[in-house]
């Protein structure tokens, strides 16, 4: 049989494993296995177990199991009572009042969680029934909370980062440091967008008549205090090179089990608790890496990279157009697959052809965790829209009608990255060299 | 049939022990990291922490995913499940469940032959730990042995009428981190 024909049973193996509801990690095992029988009389099982026992002892994975952790950790004290009394006093007066709070709490959730899901649901868990008891309108309150809660990828430390950093072979740390402009950028979209909605809207929200003395607005920021510090702590003994990433992470777990202590809430129950969430989800997407990396070796000998790399190349894009592509192209995937699953699935194929395209590969990470974030917020599978339908009650439809504007935000902010790429590449330029970057 | 019952509840309970374990090594993991640090600290170099740590995680990440499975933390995409009912759903979850036990067979067979070559050749880690390297590779095969069984026994549970056990109420679709 030609090679097209057998590449194309090969796609159609892969879809119908992971349609049919076989689990991501095994979907992978499961078609790279096929794929090297049909392509190659390499033994294919003793190139699996070492590939997998490679992927998952390898020690720039390390950090993720310690972010996870930290995220778990946090997620049990009081954070979100205090983000939220915190940024009142600050945020009320702006046009759009209280909906900042969401917007500027996810963005500081988002610098000491990994996750998007952990964020939505952090922030949420302390505004959502404030936001309702102040009247603002349902649907404000649920994009805010679904568009600002994907900076839980972008704005660092984040686990989808570390994943693509681990497949792909670059530097965490600098991804880590490139994904920080960005994500203030978005946050700042996201703010400007609430400005406007609520000076043309005409539909004021019911503001708090309460004027905050500066004494008092001082007296909420010190609830803050600890988290900023947290993540001081952490981005900053990267950003100087003090610390690789692992390193900081445990300097985080650390942070957030003080912080814990220090608000009563670390007990033994929530401790375990934590700790063996962290070891869940950690097992989760080790075994997805695994499988991942097992389909990058069997994509290798199918020769699909490759051909589509060539292809790629003589359709002679310009970047612009190639990119636009693949933004089409991960919103549909992002339809059907969660942010990691996408990113190691299509990275075993498209790699090459980003590389020969001639893209920073630090630049592209950034890109690629905006579209994904993007996939995050679109039905039928986005999981801040299952989260929110968790915390609020309300039907899919409505959420993911709420998620358009702040859809549509995240577009203009792909645009961005495209036409001014030095928001990504400059702080990563410009740090301080690391020791062993990784 | 009592019999059965006791190894079905057993296990249950052994593959909680295993998540218990895994995050036991998790633990080892941050405290391995926080030695580097401390020793980097004092000026002193102690050989190998990082690969220790990587056997800890890999040990930690296999160990843990059959109690991961049984609390529906493995990802998988659930159109096709959530769409259909009755039996048409009974039959796609005898799929998934028969391929599950098939795949997470032979990953587990290949990773405990890994194992075992290493050990006849006696393997030595190319790091600065130059360890053995059947030692740290027995506890992720041991894990994937663990997975195998939880998925076979899962499609026994399923076979003689239960619900798909690997289905915590609203596993599906769920687990992002």
């Amino acid at each position: 049989m030609s090679e097209l024909g057998l590449t194309l049973i090969f796609l159609a193996v892969l879809f119908f494993l992971l349609g049919s509801g076989i689990w991501v990690a095994l979907s992978l095992t499961g078609v790279a296995a096929f794929g090297m029988l049909i392509f190659t009389p390499r033994p294919v099982g003793d190139a699996m177990a070492t590939t997998m026992w490679a992927a998952s002892s390898s020690w720039s994975l390390t950090a993720l199991p310690l972010f996870i952790w930290m995220g778990e950790i946090l997620f049990r004290t009081r954070l979100s009572e205090n983000l939220f009394q915190g940024l009142t006093p600050w945020m009320q007066r702006l046009p759009g009042g209280l909906l900042h709070v969401n917007i500027a709490g996810s963005a500081i959730f988002a610098a000491i969680s990994g996750s998007s899901a952990a964020t939505v649901a952090t922030v949420g868990k302390m505004s959502i029934p404030e936001l309702r008891r102040r009247a603002y309108p349902e649907r404000m309150i649920i994009g805010t909370l679904a568009g600002a809660g994907t900076l839980g990828l972008l704005i660092p430390p984040s686990i989808t980062l570390i994943i693509y950093g681990v497949t792909v072979n670059e530097s965490i740390v600098k991804l880590f440091i490139a994904g920080i402009l960005p994500g203030i950028c978005l946050a700042l979209m996201f703010m400007g967008y609430v400005v406007l909605w609520s000076l043309f809207s005409g539909q004021r929200a019911e503001r708090e008549a309460r004027v905050y003395s500066l004494l008092e607005k001082l007296r909420a920021a010190t609830q803050l205090l600890p988290v900023i510090l947290l993540i001081l702590a952490v981005m900053g003994s990267i950003y100087l090179g003090l610390a690789t990433a692992t390193e900081a992470a445990v300097l985080g777990v650390l942070g957030a089990l003080l912080l814990s202590a220090l608000q009563g809430s670390l007990t033994r129950d929530s401790f375990t608790a934590s700790l063996l969430g962290a070891t869940r989800t950690s097992a989760m997407i080790a075994f997805i890496l695994a499988g991942s990396h097992f389909l990058s070796l069997a994509m290798g000998f199918t020769g699909l990279p490759r051909a589509l790399a060539t292809w790629i190349a003589a359709l002679e894009l310009s970047p612009f157009a190639l990119i636009a592509a693949l933004t089409v192209f991960y919103i549909l995937l992002g339809c059907f697959l969660d942010g990691i699953s996408a990113v190691v699935l299509t990275m075993a194929v498209i790699e090459p052809m980003v590389r020969a395209a001639g893209f920073d590969m630090i630049w592209f990470g950034i890109y690629l965790m905006i579209v994904v974030e993007m996939a995050q917020i679109t039905p039928p599978i986005g999981f801040n829209l299952f989260v929110l339908q968790g915390m609020t009650g309300k039907d899919m439809g409505f959420i993911a009608r709420a998620a358009v504007p702040f859809f549509l935000i995240m577009v203009l902010a792909v645009a961005l990255l495209v036409l001014v790429p030095d928001v990504a590449t400059w702080l990563p330029e410009n740090m301080t060299t690391v020791r062993n970057a990784g | 049939m009592r019999l059965l019952a006791a190894a079905d509840r057993l296990l249950d309970r052994f593959y909680l022990w295993c998540g218990y374990a895994a995050a036991t090594l998790l633990l080892a993991l941050a405290l391995l990291i926080i030695t580097s640090i401390t020793s980097r600290l004092l000026g002193v170099y102690l050989p190998g922490l990082t690969e220790y740590a990587g056997y800890a995680m890999a040990g930690s990440s296999f160990l843990a995913l059959a109690h991961t499975l049984r609390a529906g933390g493995h990802i998988r995409v659930g159109i096709l499940l959530n769409a259909v009912g009755g039996r048409v759903r009974r039959g796609v979850q005898l799929w998934c469940l028969g391929m599950g036990t098939l795949l997470s067979v032979y990953v587990a067979w290949y990773l405990v032959r890994m194992t075992h070559v290493s050990w006849q050749l006696g393997d030595r880690s190319e790091g600065d730990d130059a360890i053995l390297l059947w030692i740290p590779q027995t506890l992720p095969s041991f894990g994937a042995v663990v997975l195998a069984v939880c998925f076979f026994h899962s499609l026994v549970v399923f076979l003689a009428g239960r619900e798909d056990p690997t289905e915590a109420p609203g596993s599906v679709a769920e687990g992002e981190p």
